[in-house]
């Protein structure tokens, strides 16, 4: 039987990677993600989890030890924050073109300098293009369920690529909510063991993995990778059916829809200030603003299909930026580019701008999302957009 | 939906049966500063440089039951010297040899 607990995100993180019954994980403190793994390796020492629980002396090095781990037919798990994501960078790559489905967690964290603890999704998201799935929780359930059905998805062998599963740093990884943790039956129901099929080492089979290509076999294997993404959308429908449908959940697959039947503004967001944007929306309706929200399930692959048949229903929408792009198209964050190229080819598109929030792990206060709406309105009213970006809280009046 | 001619292929996941035989067109042996240096007095066959080189530069030759050296390949990175269990390698500076590879012949 499924028990509800009460867990921040790292630690339903925590749960998740156990139900998974993951082979070898390997750790690098760095606050804030390093307490999902405070949370397993007390799973590892008393008993509760079968898995080798390795400490790596670095990023690099713990992205290198599940690469191997990998490579040798392992479940595996790693995760980071902040500037411990980017300084794993140069393994991303290789993980992705050797198709090995390793999963990582990023709780987010603001980059240096200076030092700054708070969330922002810059770390990830400037790793948004080595070849891995990327999507962010909202809420504690939301990281505990993305940890399984990335597994899941990965792993599938019509994809056989690694995952970031993200969450905003604190907002998500150090406030607890209620997550109902399913019992091992249904886990095991969703997530088969990991099968690396011929695509393992093995010393009486010995294989050369990563070797040198010549140049002129260079695009042919990053097409390989890009097919693999261009056949992404169909095994994460099928995975979040058989999802719901196991759990009980009504998951979207990558697109998620908050009280938006007869909305004209909408904010398009992802992660944990989603759950500000409700409330926010719930009380802009009460006063008979006609908003809603739309949520963003997965950054890779992006859903351009989905996000240009919904957003185009709208009148404005307002992207929340929660990460940074300088000297971007858009002069501001690293979404409205992609929502802008969904949208380009639709005979009917929505006015769209975009707020910098929550950077550096500031608030994104329900009074700020008030002020987003008045400017998507406005906006309505005059029938353009004033500019690309707005620095919510910094504008002059 | 694509065409890829098959010289041109890449296995999934860039994974090849190993070993399939040398790369002619990445020869790195050029980059050596210095290169490692056995005495076969003092080795016990330990396998350890064999294990440890990142590019199989060192083989086991079982007709001469001895480790043999491949200078086409060897960086110079000398992991095999510090791996050694017997001492038995040493480094020397390629300027020492005839053949040393301190210059590049072509610009790779």
């Amino acid at each position: 039987m499924a028990k509800e607990m009460t867990l921040s995100g790292c630690a339903a993180t925590a749960q998740a990677v156990k139900l998974a019954k993951v082979d070898v994980i390997c750790s690098y403190p760095i606050r804030p993600y390093t307490a999902a793994m405070m949370e397993l390796a007390k799973m590892v020492a008393e008993g509760e989890l079968d898995a080798e629980f390795i400490h790596g002396e670095g990023e690099h090095a713990q992205l290198s030890v599940v690469y191997g781990a990998s490579a040798a037919g392992a479940r595996t798990f790693t995760g980071s924050s902040g500037v411990g994501v980017t300084y794993a960078m140069e393994v991303y790559s290789p993980i992705s073109g050797a198709r090995l489905p390793v999963q990582m967690m990023i709780a987010d964290r603001a980059l240096d300098p200076p030092g700054d603890f708070g969330s922002e999704h810059t770390d990830a998201m400037s790793c948004r293009d080595q070849g891995w799935l990327m999507g962010w929780a909202e809420s504690p359930q939301e990281a505990f369920d993305n940890h399984l059905i990335n597994y899941r998805i990965g792993e599938d062998r019509r994809v056989m690529l690694p995952q970031f599963v993200c969450q905003d740093g604190y907002f998500v990884s150090h406030i607890p909510g209620k997550v109902l943790v399913p019992d091992q039956g249904q886990v095991d129901e969703f997530l088969p063991p990991y099968d690396p099929g011929s695509h393992v080492l093995d010393p009486k089979k010995p294989m050369s993995h990563g070797p040198q290509i010549r140049p002129d076999q260079g695009t042919i294997m990053d097409l390989q990778r890009a097919q693999a993404f261009l056949d992404l959308p169909a095994v994460v429908k099928e995975a979040i059916d058989d999802f719901n449908r196991i759990f009980k959940r009504s998951y979207a697959p990558f697109v998620e829809e908050f009280m938006t039947d007869g909305a004209e503004i909408v904010f398009f967001i992802m992660g944990g200030h989603a759950a500000t944007a409700r409330h926010a929306v719930r009380h802009l309706r009460e006063q008979g603003v006609k908003a809603g929200m739309v949520k963003l399930r997965f950054v890779r692959p992006f859903p351009t299909r989905e996000v240009g048949e919904v957003l185009s229903r709208f009148k404005a929408v307002g992207v929340v930026e929660t990460s940074t792009s300088y000297g971007g198209s858009m002069r501001g964050g690293n979404l409205l580019p992609e929502v802008r190229a969904a949208l380009y080819a639709l005979p009917r598109r929505p006015l769209t701008t975009s707020f910098m929030a929550g950077l550096g792990g500031d608030v994104v206060s329900l009074k700020d999302f008030y002020w987003m709406a008045g400017i998507l309105a406005g906006a309505v009213q005059a029938g353009k957009v004033g500019k690309t970006v707005y620095w919510t809280g910094l504008e002059r009046a | 939906m694509f065409d890829i001619p098959q010289e041109r292929a890449v296995p999934f996941g860039c994974v090849t049966p190993a070993p399939v035989g040398e790369q002619p067109m990445m020869i790195t042996g050029n980059w050596r500063e210095y290169r490692p240096v056995i005495d076969h007095e003092k080795c016990n066959l330990c396998m350890n440089c064999v294990i440890f080189c990142p590019d199989a530069c060192w083989q086991l030759d079982d007709a001469e039951e001895q480790v043999v050296w491949n200078a086409k390949y060897c960086k110079g990175c000398l992991v095999c010297v510090n791996e050694c269990s017997h001492d038995a390698l040493g480094k020397a500076y390629e300027l020492d040899f005839p053949d040393g590879v301190v210059r590049l012949e072509k610009p790779f």
